[in-house]
């Protein structure tokens, strides 16, 4: 299978397949364009026949010389050679063997507090009580909720544990607790805890910042962008916004993380389409580490984004890749998380086939101790899968969940991006679709236009 | 090879071979929560 677009004046072409990506002059594109058309995906490579040769003759001599299209085809034949062009989909007999697959727990996102100090307008934990009633997890559960990340980790060394919430920092000493348990248990069991913490910072200080950067190995800090999309979608609960407050204590923190990781985390709502302001002035504000995130609201909801505002936001992806080209040849470059892309040394195939995780590797756990796929179906109690004290107890949905890969669904079955979200967000399927095996339409596209923006930012960075 | 330059070439059929392992960072707990992105995780396959 194979996908071009032209995007910032590069042509690129992407074998989907076998994961090569190529950027070609306007000749190798055209000409490719029309091979698309009616070569097959090949087991093994093959010489192009003449018939497919004569239909790139018959289409495009009245552009390029018999010449020229000859010496496109023989840039193609050899790309053919190397595997790396019109080749076949070779993994769907790999995804047999999967289903059979022991899954083990490898990461946990943990509730530590279903309570906050914001009350965001779209929240989707219901301003952090996840529709549910306001708990602190206390001590006893997290530890058994590490007990049984260990217990089921099987051999995988590199756990992963995340504070979230509500906001976990009014948990605070639960947390510090956590990660003492957490790191007395490591040499004993051969496993090494990455723990991470979700913040909106209001109730940041010198020694939770000290700490964090002792033994978190990244945070995400919430903020939305420019003071007025903040204040107006993450006020306090007297209405008054937090921008002013989180901001300073955001860049000291960010300042001192040194080659630890961080991300400044907003989302973007109908709000605020233009957002590629917001991620620049992220920037300006000296963060280097960026993320973004389209809202995951219900339709009805007047700041949801709708299949009508795809255009803009679309366009505002291109516009962000631009400028983050041309900062990064300037030397003030940042990292934009959806424009990151891990050409050579990515994920294996079998991780683009699996997806994130959700329900099987990746569980989230309530303050009482509840086990969920995923933070995001928290509180949703036809998809609680058992509990701390008993593990899982609700092996049809865990196995539904198991069975959640590209080939899964229908969608992604001829779309170029499957191999790099890997078929999507489980929950936001679920939340459009009533179905975990659909995908979220809205969301695709945005995803399709990051990948093909993030492709072109490794050609134009690659193009000295 | 005159008209176009490769910037990845054949890394999923060759994953195949020493891949999932499953050390790779878990997407989620990166930095979306609220999407799917596995395509910018790195490979912490050791045996790779």
């Amino acid at each position: 299978m194979i996908h071009q677009y032209i995007n910032n004046g590069y042509h690129i072409i992407l074998d989907v397949n076998s994961g090569s990506v190529h950027a070609a002059d306007a000749l190798f594109y055209d000409v490719t364009a029309v091979l698309a058309g009616c070569v097959a995906d090949m087991e093994k490579p093959r010489p192009l026949s003449a018939e497919e040769k004569a239909q790139v003759y018959e289409r495009l001599s009245g552009k390029y010389r018999k010449e020229e299209l000859d010496d496109a085809l023989s840039d193609i034949q050899e790309l053919i050679d190397a595997e790396e062009l019109f080749t076949a989909d070779v993994y769907k007999d790999y995804v047999v063997d999967f289903k059979k697959r022991q899954t083990v727990v490898k990461a946990l996102c943990l509730h530590i507090a279903h309570d906050c100090n914001l009350t965001c307008r779209y929240c989707f934990a219901g301003e952090g009580e996840y529709h549910g009633r306001r708990a602190m997890m206390s001590f006893e559960v997290g530890k058994k909720a590490l007990d049984f990340l260990i217990a089921n980790s099987g051999n995988r060394v590199n756990l992963e544990v995340d504070f979230f919430g509500g906001e976990p920092l009014m948990n605070w000493d639960v947390v510090k607790k956590l990660v003492e348990y957490g790191r007395s248990q490591e040499k004993e069991h051969n496993k090494r805890f990455r723990f991470t913490l979700t913040t909106n910072g209001v109730l940041l200080n010198d020694e939770i910042m000290d700490f964090c950067n002792r033994e978190m190995s990244n945070v995400v800090l919430s903020l939305d962008g420019r003071k007025e999309v903040n204040d107006r979608m993450r006020p306090f609960p007297n209405g008054s916004g937090s921008y002013d407050l989180i901001v300073p204590k955001f860049q000291k923190f960010a300042e001192s993380r040194g080659d630890r990781d961080y991300f400044v985390r907003g989302t973007f709502t109908r709000n605020n389409l233009d957002f590629s302001k917001d991620v620049l002035h992220f920037a300006d504000l000296g963060f280097k580490k960026l993320s973004i995130e389209p809202v995951v609201a219900p339709p009805e909801a007047p700041y949801s984004i709708r299949e009508e505002d795809l255009p803009q936001i679309l366009d505002e992806y291109d516009k962000l890749a631009k400028e983050f080209v041309k900062r990064e040849k300037e030397g003030r470059g940042f990292r934009f998380f959806h424009f990151m892309i891990d050409l050579s040394q990515g994920p294996c195939v079998a991780k683009r086939l699996s997806g994130c995780g959700s329900g099987t590797e990746y569980l989230a756990v309530t303050p009482w101790g509840d086990l969920y796929p995923c933070h995001q179906f928290v509180g949703m109690e036809d998809f609680l899968l058992g509990n701390v004290d008993d593990g899982i107890t609700n092996t049809k949905v865990r196995d539904e969940f198991k069975l959640c890969n590209v080939y899964a669904k229908e969608k992604c079955r001829d779309c170029f991006a499957r191999f790099y979200c890997s078929g999507g967000c489980a929950a936001n399927s679920y939340n459009f679709h009533g179905s975990i095996t659909d995908a979220y339409d809205v969301g695709c596209e945005m995803q399709k236009k990051r990948i093909e923006c993030a492709i072109m930012i490794k050609a134009a960075l690659a193009d000295a | 090879m005159k008209h176009a330059t490769t910037l990845s070439s054949n890394t999923l059929k060759n994953s195949m071979k020493k891949g999932g392992c499953g050390e790779c960072q878990t997407s989620c707990q990166s930095a979306c929560k609220t999407s799917c992105t596995v395509g910018n995780q790195s490979c912490e396959n050791r045996n790779r």
